[in-house]
């Protein structure tokens, strides 16, 4: 049994958006998102993880910039997923409006959250 | 009664297909957890140093160790049934049929697990070396 691909014209959305920006933060997460439990959880390990190490890791900007990246994808696809997930349940337009506004205030209060401690972080005077 | 529906179509459909939907968001809605709980912890190294000590002790307690594994398998499977459904998606779109899907699906779980195992066991090492210390 064979099948063919045919393509077919979405219309432009915002789901259809949402949609083509889980594939492409997916492929861009793989490696964000693979090298930073490798070092973190494997090879470094939360035993050896304390503020000192965190003002190491943070003294240039190199690792800044990838842990704002990380938290911004990761965030992103993660909060869109559980919008996805939840939409399956919620049927109503008004319920899937308030989910999104929801969803939508508490990923921007975390990624504001997490992105001002990224840049803002001094090492504390020891 | 929309929820009874759609649990009810998951239900009925049990190709490995399916399973490794259902996984793949089960996954992804306990890393997304996690990453909430992380964010706001690792923040604190801003915002309230003296805590940031204390989030890092919890993480250190044997059962979140174990936690930190499991979430590493969760992690590990989502990324890679991710890229599967992403070549798919993308790149592929004729590997849609329910041979090549579970076959594919048979590859994720394995590599998965190859991927998995040795983080695993240094990861489990960790905790050993540092139980009752």
């Amino acid at each position: 049994m064979t099948t063919q691909s045919k393509s077919v014209n979405v219309p432009q959305s915002w789901e259809s958006f949402a949609w083509k920006w889980m594939r492409y933060s997916g492929v861009v997460l793989a490696i964000l998102a693979g090298v930073h439990v490798l070092i973190q959880d494997v090879l470094v390990g939360v035993y050896e993880i304390d503020i000192n190490y965190v003002a190491g890791r943070w003294h240039g900007g190199f690792w800044r910039v990838y842990d704002f990246l990380l938290l911004f994808f990761a965030f992103s696809h993660g909060m869109n997923g559980v919008r996805q997930v939840l939409s399956d349940f919620i049927h109503s337009d008004g319920g899937r409006r308030t989910l999104n506004w929801i969803l939508f205030i508490v990923w921007a209060a975390i990624t504001v959250w997490g992105t001002v401690a990224i840049f803002a972080f001094t090492p504390p005077a020891s | 009664m929309s929820f009874k529906t759609a649990r009810e179509g998951y239900v009925r459909y049990q190709g490995l297909g399916n399973w490794a939907f259902v996984l793949h968001r089960l996954a992804g809605l306990g890393v997304i957890l996690f990453l909430i709980i992380h964010v706001a912890d690792t923040a604190l190294v801003y915002f309230k140093p003296e805590w940031y000590a204390h989030a890092v002790e919890l993480y250190r307690l044997p059962i979140f160790g174990l936690g930190e594994i499991l979430l590493m398998l969760a992690l590990i499977y989502h990324g890679l049934n991710g890229l599967r459904i992403i070549y798919f998606d993308m790149i592929n779109p004729d590997m849609w049929t329910i041979e090549v899907n579970r076959k594919s699906v048979i590859w994720t779980w394995a590599a998965a697990l190859i991927l998995w195992l040795p983080a695993a066991w240094i990861m489990a090492t960790h905790i050993l070396s540092h139980m009752g210390s």
